[in-house]
């Protein structure tokens, strides 16, 4: 097989002018359906984790936002209980995303925004309160203090008196990409990661139903990767986690199943579509050929999507619904399990009411209308799909031996690869829009001489003022010595470089804050400046 | 082509705690292939340390990139200490998610431009030319006068006008008597980082410190990203931490165009330490040692510069040597290479800059030499 050099646009699979206008059999040469492709809820997967997809059972229609305090999620969470939902998704303000606590100075401002902020036991109380934690499945976006929060979410649990064994819930989890894209690291690479690997073990050890780390794709994608790259970063960084549970002395079987991921669902069409075929594909030869996985579930690649809110434009806001369902409908055909479709105004502000509805009705049109859900993987033999699904294979292959090289994904953040790489591609498609290649409708060509209209944002800083005066409250009437004496624990085993999960359950119980843990960490592990590239 | 004589200077920052840097590193990148010299001081920043680190670069015009929606908030500040700093002759122009309701608010409290994400690089390029150009200039008496009285603004100014080469009509500063200490080393051995912390031991002792560092610039379009900055930005300024960020033009050997008569303005200042960051090239970063005896070579573990120990250059000028990252495993080995290379005339430390260890020996040597 034949690898085009890839053009380093993000959003160049296939049919550019020089390419032939048509594909056929001679282009897929030696192609052996039952190795490649197997079939549905078979190896290699390709097809898709299941056998009947979703005849049986539809994706996961989730729409993640946030809402101010925690008594506001908390009402927003039961409203939605009530309606029969179980999963709840939360999202944290950018303090509580940072390890910072609400009356950090550099928490001005940001406090509750983007999400709720949640700086000690308390609030995790308030934000659950009224809710067994036995009966809701709970998913939580955060990273760098993960360990951390978890740490309250199990203080509250013990509270209630659930039974570890009985939570189910999603930790997003993955430092990796933070140091390759998001930004929001804490620790240097090394301590990060091994607090990741000290949320893998403890939570096999203690709650099995929980989803560990949720290896995303999404934010290296947003940050201007190829579609190859998202791949092959997001699988290499599964890679690793795998590997760094393994040397702690877990079986793969033991955790594997429990690595979910998340991709960014772009706007070349097939080449999306084609970029979960083949990650599945190439997760399943990871699992079974690099870590001698036995069990079948560890082999599944089972991948949550959202739409690529980078793609969004300001200037005439209706077009992104238009997008949005396009890239919707690449992440079904690939086979996802769980889908976000982006608000038309997301990228501006959080999404108004209307805005939310239509995109959640863009999910629920694709499911029920469409009818594509009645065939499961039904672009599959098509000449062009197989072939832009090895294509994408096979370069996502080059990159991970690549990596592999470099002696893996730590070392290679050391040297800024990922950093490089991403912000080269960004620069090139860039490039690629000023030179009239690529076209951004609306922006640079078909434009609208109206000028753009964009909500404004409502901030209120009553949230933040009451956050900032309750923590302050409770710093002051806490049990001091208890606190003090937590905090040290905190330190001393982060020093001797035992697993921190007891030690931080103590500190939530001590009514530490997260920003007190981070410190304590910190003082151990330092503080990450980047890396190299930048 | 371009020549960096008259690359404009361009400083962007990030306020707060968004990490969302696709936006200004494509607009960096842009502005070097544009002709632009850039100074990018990195994640977290506050207002006060931008217009600080402004002041000192002499920007053309400081860019801010906001997309936390937070800037009714942080753009007054940002203005509040360029009027505090008096440097309000910098423009300061933003970058971000902004709704068209705050752009008259905005215009009106005095931010030079507001970009969004749709703008056109040319557009934003074009801006910047246009408002570096328009920058008052000042009269070369004005800016002796100001040196003389001892205000960094004047120091930044006058460290311009020696970039532009502007006549100086037979002035020179006085002579000063500042130890100017040499920092060279390979790319990413972590000289930036390490003169911060160097830096910051010294003026906890109560020294004055200057540091001068070299990043390579483009050289077809002249322009340059200058990274070395944002490993020195600490939440609250001082005065007496001056950094001036230098492209090395055309010019080979490690060092900027004019960086023996930056030196010079700066000992002339009154600084107690100069710490000189060469461009990082390796072999070829000899320059330093026409401006200076004390010349320090960092090394860390496993940088495959071991199998050069043995090759004459650098290796030879240097009179001690710093082992970095001695918090990396292989540490050991890299440092007893080096003993065997050099002997044991010339001291050797090893250092931790991300853990801030081992650098306290460094800093009573650096006492030493006064
Ligand atoms: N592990 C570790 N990393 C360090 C240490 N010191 C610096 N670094 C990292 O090394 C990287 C490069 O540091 P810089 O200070 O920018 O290196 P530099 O030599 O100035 O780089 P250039 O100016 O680009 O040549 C950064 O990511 C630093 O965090 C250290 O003691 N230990
Ligand atoms: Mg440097």
């Amino acid at each position: 097989m034949s690898i085009r050099p890839s053009v380093n646009s993000g959003q160049g699979s296939a049919n550019k002018p020089d390419e032939k206008p048509f594909v056929g059999p001679e282009d897929l040469g030696a192609f052996d359906h039952a190795e490649a492709l197997g079939e549905p809820g078979s190896f290699p997967f390709t097809r898709g984790p299941h056998r009947t997809m979703y005849r049986d059972r539809l994706w996961t229609m989730r729409q993640f936002a946030g809402f101010g305090s925690a008594d506001d999620t908390n009402k927003r969470f039961k409203f939605l209980l009530e309606k029969g939902q179980t999963g709840l998704s939360t999202a944290f303000d950018l303090p509580t995303l940072m390890g910072r606590d609400s009356d950090d100075p550099l928490a001005l401002g940001e406090v509750g925004r983007c999400g709720v902020a949640i700086a000690c036991l308390a609030d995790m109380r308030r934000l659950f309160d009224g809710i067994d934690l036995a009966k809701v499945s709970t998913s939580m976006t955060i990273n760098a203090p993960a360990a951390i929060v978890l740490a309250f979410y199990i203080a509250v649990a013990k509270e209630q008196g659930v039974p570890l064994d009985q939570l189910r819930g999603t930790l997003q989890n993955d430092i990796l990409k933070e140091f390759h894209a998001q930004n929001e690291y804490i620790f240097p690479p090394v301590p990060s990661f091994g607090l990741v690997v000290d949320t893998i073990e403890y939570c096999t050890r203690h709650m099995p139903q929980w989803n560990t780390v949720s290896i995303s794709g999404y934010h290296i994608r947003e940050a201007g990767s190829t579609a190859a790259e998202e791949l092959a970063f997001t699988l290499r960084d599964g890679i690793a986690y795998a590997d760094g549970a393994v040397n702690r002395g877990l079986a793969v079987d033991e955790f594997a199943p429990r690595l979910s991921f998340f991709f960014d669902m772009h706007n070349d069409f097939f080449e999306e579509i084609a970029k979960l075929r083949a990650a599945r594909r190439i997760w399943a030869h990871v699992m079974r050929d690099r870590f001698r996985a036995k069990n079948e579930r560890s082999w599944l690649l089972r991948t949550h999507c959202q739409t690529a809110g980078v793609t969004l434009t300001e200037q005439q806001p209706i077009n992104n619904v238009v997008r949005v369902a396009l890239q919707a409908l690449a992440g079904v055909l690939g086979g996802t399990q769980s889908l976000h479709t982006n608000s038309m105004d997301e990228t501006l502000a959080l999404p108004t009411e209307e805005a939310a509805k239509v995109a959640l009705r863009t999910q629920q049109l694709i499911a029920h209308e469409s009818n594509v859900t009645q065939t499961v993987d039904p672009l599959a033999g098509s000449y062009f799909i197989e072939k832009l699904t090895n294509e994408i294979e096979a370069k996502a292959w080059a990159i991970i031996d690549q990596v592999d090289a470099m002696g893996g994904v730590l070392p290679a953040i050391d040297r800024g690869y990922f950093r490089r790489a991403i912000a080269e591609s960004a620069h090139a498609q860039q490039r690629a829009i000023d030179a009239g290649q690529q076209k951004v409708i609306g922006v640079t060509d078909f434009v609208d001489d109206d000028a753009p209209s964009v909500p404004t944002l409502i901030i209120t800083q009553e949230t933040e003022d009451e956050q900032v005066r309750r923590l302050e409250e409770l710093k002051a009437t806490r049990d001091q010595a208890k606190h003090a004496a937590a905090l040290k624990r905190i330190h001393d085993d982060a020093k001797a470089g035992v697993n921190m999960m007891p030690a931080l359950i103590e500190g939530a119980e001590a009514d530490a804050t997260v920003g007190e843990m981070a410190e304590a960490l910190k003082s151990v592990f330092g503080a990450y400046d980047g890396g190299p590239e930048w | 082509m371009h020549s960096t004589k008259h690359a404009p200077r361009v400083l962007l920052a990030k306020i707060g705690l968004d990490g969302h840097d696709r936006g200004v590193k494509v607009l960096a990148r842009s502005f070097r292939d544009a002709g632009i010299e850039v100074i990018y001081t990195g994640l977290w920043q506050t207002c006060e340390a931008t217009m600080h680190a402004a002041l000192q670069e002499d920007v053309d015009v400081v860019g801010v990139s906001l997309l936390s929606a937070a800037h009714m908030t942080v753009m007054p500040e940002m203005l509040r200490f360029r009027k505090e700093l008096g440097v309000e002759h910098i423009p300061v122009v933003l970058g971000g998610i902004v709704p068209e309701a705050d752009y008259p608010k905005l215009e009106e409290m005095g931010v030079a431009a507001v970009f969004n994400p749709g703008s056109a690089i040319d557009d934003i390029v074009a801006k910047m030319r246009q408002l570096a150009a328009a920058r008052p200039k000042l009269a070369i008496d004005e800016i002796k006068s100001g040196y003389e009285k001892g205000d960094p603004h004047y120091l930044a100014r006058l460290l311009s006008a020696i970039q532009l080469e502007m006549k100086l009509d037979g002035w020179s500063p006085p002579k000063g008597n500042a130890s100017v200490i040499g920092v060279t080393g390979s790319p990413g051995v972590g000289k930036s980082s390490f003169i911060a912390r160097l830096g910051h031991q010294l003026r906890d002792r109560g020294k004055k410190v200057a540091v001068v560092a070299v990043d390579p610039s483009s050289p077809v379009t002249g322009g340059a990203l200058l990274g070395d900055r944002l490993r020195m930005m600490t939440g609250s300024p001082d005065a007496g931490f001056f950094m001036r960020s230098l492209s090395s033009g055309p010019v080979q050997g490690g060092l900027g165009p004019h960086c023996r008569e930056i030196v010079d303005a700066l000992n002339g200042f009154g600084f107690d330490y100069i710490l000189v960051e060469t461009v990082g090239a390796g072999q070829s970063d000899v320059a330093v040692r026409d401006l200076t005896d004390h010349i320090m070579l960092l090394l860390m573990p496993d940088s495959g510069d071991s199998v050069q120990f043995s090759k004459a250059g650098i290796m030879e000028i240097a009179n001690c040597f710093v082992v970095n990252k001695s918090d990396l495993v292989g540490v050991e080995a890299t440092e007893a290479q080096l003993r065997s290379a050099v002997g044991g005339d010339r001291p050797i430390w090893r250092v931790s800059t991300i853990r801030d260890e081992g650098i306290e020996a460094v800093t009573d040597w650096a006492e030493s030499l006064r």
